[in-house]
């Protein structure tokens, strides 16, 4: 796939569980949406009106988790169907936010919320998509940003796989020289940890991160953790810094486990 | 023209919503005999997972409920906490909330028309067809979205799950070069504000009009974004604390979608609702421009909302062109308090309407109970009731087609935010009501806790010569399956047993968990699996296969001499998918989580 092909690359937007928020990426384009349809074809994109879900495409790219079982017979002739599979968001290359009922008991949460609980058909987990198929790239963040959309088709278009960024947002405020929001004001900010890829958003607006990129390469969870108790947070406080937007990341996931009390 | 015929319409995936919908119905005789917009999407449990979290994860939290509206759940969500710690804004956090929500609004409002639904009234599939008859237009529309995101940016460094925003007021100031620079730019749209409302003034939309109430926000000074009382045009005018006391989640009898109505009815909130309640605090230019409008307000076309929402994008660029104007930069961009424990109420006005939210916070400040109810449920029994007045009045006899075009273009004037609405309680997840023909009939689906991968087989009953070959089939299948690999390499045991009766007694004494697989003759003849209720099981035996002692008397009979495993479980199969299968088994055994690890 080249951009001097004569056939466009076709590419598809699925849709599974989610907010929605990743496929803005495209949908916020603004004029650049109208310059990006003379590159590609897109055959399905709910959300924008082109509808064909079973379209043979160059790039398919998945927002959303998989919660039920129908999620995974869709998903699998997702992957049948296209060349690459790019996953876009926290959904779907770890979980997301609603991986937070992985760890409770979901049938007590529906029963909660539902009057006729024996009707509702979820999984008990929501997954990756790389739990169930083969994923080529995972574009992470919660929501991911237009710049990380728009280099990784253009790298496609020049048939190379995008590079993947996953060095720690601390990097990124360096290069900024954003003042340290942990140093200067005992934040518990995670970007020690996490992925860099926003342009390290929260520290610039004076905050502490809170790590909806994910984790990064080679994290030492634990340092920072106990970083975080000499501040005065409580355990549980600790263990719910890694269990939030990506709490089934592994090593989140691990370090937060280990935190947890209740 | 036929006098008697069935048109089924059924859209599986509605384009041009935000997420994902569907729409069934059924017209016999010109009679609508079923009317369902179905939504699918699974829920997402995010009042359960706020429970036990700080109030301050609580705007980053909510904010991931939608990525369209993000601000309004961050603001109706702050200002509820906020009344519990008795904080008040000061001004300066008062205006950049308003112009926080302009950008929202005018981000949000711009996609709708442009992206989703001008395409209908223009005989078009998509904005991007669109684009090519109508580059000015689209791309005027373009920028004004693009505007919004940046002016909900200034403030939360980013427009989707914007990262500024904490309890008591903004993380930080922008600096006043930014603020100039945006200001210049809200000016020079101005004109591209009163272009779009003339444009899609002169469109030629349906004139459908009809009996409804709409419920707003009411503020005695301004326009409503933040603060105000709820009041309808059917005489309702109450404090944001009384909602529950006036509007019911209702149960439908053959669904879990629990949908909002106000005494006993369906109501309309979003763009036209808000005009309709509030158009005397627009200012006079808008005011003005309004009168030469072919539509006028307050109207009781649903088609007006195209142009409500363009009213309120100059609205909201004249509103921030004056915040905007007198900006000066603050230190103290937000409030000092001290937490407490209360239950606190917020009420804002989302792009598409009024959005409640309730919270008991403990004395750790940490949230105890959540409520939010979206402007989507509330909509969706008016979009229901819309449906149906607004076919009958366009014609039952027409064409599917135009049918099926007209429905789609009533539900988009709602702009129905789907990814909203199921992540709460009006989800209606019924495809087809109960219905054991669907996967995961949950009626007796066992869970085993704590299982020991040694102790634990699934055995599989039926014979390779014979037509019950299922269960036999389905351990070929797991023994190729990698999750199920993995468990085998764990201690995990497969079996595959041609007779029950005493073979199954042999088979079953050196495990504690144990999940049977055996054939069924289904009922319905679609049903692809079902579990069986093993304490019943001699009221079952019609579902299952013939062998010459079958497995419920097997089963029956180990039972009598107490020699059946701790943990046990029935799973009669059809036509099942393999992935479908080692699913269901997983979840049976527990194991579905992939970071737990059995011994």
């Amino acid at each position: 796939m080249n951009a001097y092909t004569k056939n466009k690359p076709r590419i598809a937007v699925h849709k599974f569980s989610s907010c929605d928020g990743c496929q803005l990426a495209f949908i916020n384009l603004g004029e650049p949406l109208l310059e990006l349809t003379q590159l590609v074809d897109i055959l399905h994109f709910a959300e924008a009106g082109p509808l064909d879900e079973d379209a043979m495409v160059d790039i398919a790219f998945i927002e959303g988790s998989i919660s039920t079982t129908e999620d995974v017979m869709r998903l699998e002739k997702i992957r049948h169907n296209s060349q690459y599979l790019i996953t876009i968001g926290a959904c779907a290359t770890s979980g997301g936010i609603q991986a937070l009922r992985n760890m409770a008991n979901t049938g007590e949460w529906i029963a909660d919320l539902y009057a006729n609980p024996s009707v509702i058909k979820s999984l008990d987990n929501s997954t990756a998509i790389n739990d169930h198929v083969k994923v080529d790239l995972e574009l992470w963040g919660c929501p991911i940003n237009q710049q990380q959309l728009l280099s990784a088709i253009r790298s496609l278009l020049f048939g190379v796989l995008p590079k993947e960024e996953n060095e720690k947002v601390c990097m990124e405020c360096k290069r900024q020289q954003t003042v340290c929001v942990m140093v200067t004001k005992n934040e518990a900010c995670m970007g020690p940890v996490t992925r860099t890829g926003c342009g390290a958003l929260c520290p610039k607006a004076g905050r502490d991160c809170y790590a909806c990129y994910g984790p990064a390469e080679k994290t030492n969870t634990s340092a920072l953790a106990n970083r975080f108790q000499g501040f005065g947070l409580l355990s549980d406080e600790i263990a719910r810094r890694f269990l939030f937007i990506h709490s089934d990341a592994e090593s989140f996931h691990q370090e937060g486990k280990r935190w947890k009390t209740k | 023209m036929t006098t008697s015929k069935t048109i089924n319409i059924n859209v599986p995936v509605l384009a041009r919503v935000e997420g994902e919908g569907a729409l069934d119905l059924s017209i016999q005789d010109q009679q609508i005999t079923d009317l369902k917009l179905r939504i699918y999407e699974p829920p997402r449990y995010f009042e359960k997972f706020l429970e036990g979290r700080n109030y301050y994860d609580v705007p980053d939290t909510v904010a991931r409920i939608c990525g369209i509206c993000p601000v309004a759940y961050q603001m109706s969500a702050s200002h509820a906490i906020e009344s519990i710690f008795n904080v008040k804004p000061t001004p300066w956090i008062r205006s950049m909330r308003r112009l926080f929500y302009c950008g929202e609004w005018i981000q949000s409002h711009s996609l709708h028309i442009h992206l989703l639904a001008a395409p209908d009234y223009l005989g078009f599939d998509s904005v991007i067809d669109m684009s090519k008859q109508f580059g000015d237009e689209v791309r005027r529309g373009l920028k004004l979205q693009t505007l919004g995101n940046d002016m909900v940016s200034l403030m939360g460094a980013r427009s989707v799950h914007p990262v500024g925003v904490k309890i008591g007021g903004f993380t930080k100031a922008p600096d006043q070069s930014s603020v100039d620079d945006l200001l210049q730019r809200v000016t020079n749209a101005k004109q591209d504000a009163i272009d779009l409302i003339r444009w899609l003034d002169s469109l030629e939309l349906p004139d459908d009009e009809q009996d409804f109430v709409s419920v707003a926000l009411q503020h005695s000074e301004e326009y409503p974004f933040n603060e105000g009382r709820i009041v309808s045009d059917a005489g309702l005018n109450i404090p944001i604390d009384e909602f529950e006391k006036h509007f019911k989640e209702t149960q439908r009898d053959h669904s879990t979608a629990l949908h909002c109505l106000l005494n006993e009815k369906p109501y309309l909130v979003g763009p036209l609702a808000r005009l309709n309640l509030n158009a005397q605090q627009l200012p006079r230019e808008i005011k003005e421009l309004m009168r030469e409008l072919k539509a006028q307000f307050p109207s009781k076309n649903m088609f007006h909302s195209i142009i409500a929402r363009a009213i309120e994008i100059y609205f909201c660029i004249l509103e921030a062109e004056q915040i905007l104007t007198s900006y000066l930069p603050t230190e103290k961009p937000c409030m000092e308090f001290k937490f407490k424990a209360g239950t606190g109420y917020g009420c804002t006005e989302a792009p598409r309407g009024i959005l409640w939210h309730r919270y008991d916070i403990d004395e750790q400040g940490c949230v105890t109970k959540a409520v939010i109810v979206p402007p989507t449920s509330q909509n969706q029994p008016r979009i229901e009731e819309d449906l149906k007045n607004s076919l009958i009045h366009f014609g039952l006899h027409k064409q599917k087609k135009a049918l099926q075009l007209h429905a789609e273009k009533v539900i988009r004037n709602y702009d129905p935010c789907i990814s909203c609405a199921t992540h709460f309680l009006n989800l209606n997840l019924m495809r087809d009501g109960i219905d054991d023909s669907k996967p995961f009939e949950t009626l007796f689906a066992p869970h085993f806790k704590n299982i020991k991968l040694n102790k634990t087989a699934i055995i599989g009953i039926g014979s390779p010569q014979e037509n019950d070959q299922s269960g036999y089939l389905a351990i070929d299948f797991l023994e190729r399956d990698k999750h199920i690999c993995k468990l085998q390499k764990n201690g995990l045991t497969l079996i595959k047993l041609d007779r029950p009766g005493m073979m199954l007694a042999e088979s079953l004494k050196d495990f504690n968990h144990v999940v049977l697989i055996d054939a069924i003759r289904p009922k319905p003849s679609n049903a692809r699996f079902k579990w069986i209720d093993i304490q019943n099981i001699k009221n079952q035996t019609r579902w299952l296969s013939s062998h010459s002692i079958g497995v419920a008397e097997s089963l029956e009979w180990i039972k009598s001499i107490e020699n059946l495993p701790k943990d046990i479980a029935l799973l009669g199969i059809s036509n099942i998918e393999p992935v479908e299968l080692t699913a269901i088994l997983l979840q049976c055994l527990g194991l579905n989580n992939r970071h737990q690890n059995p011994s």
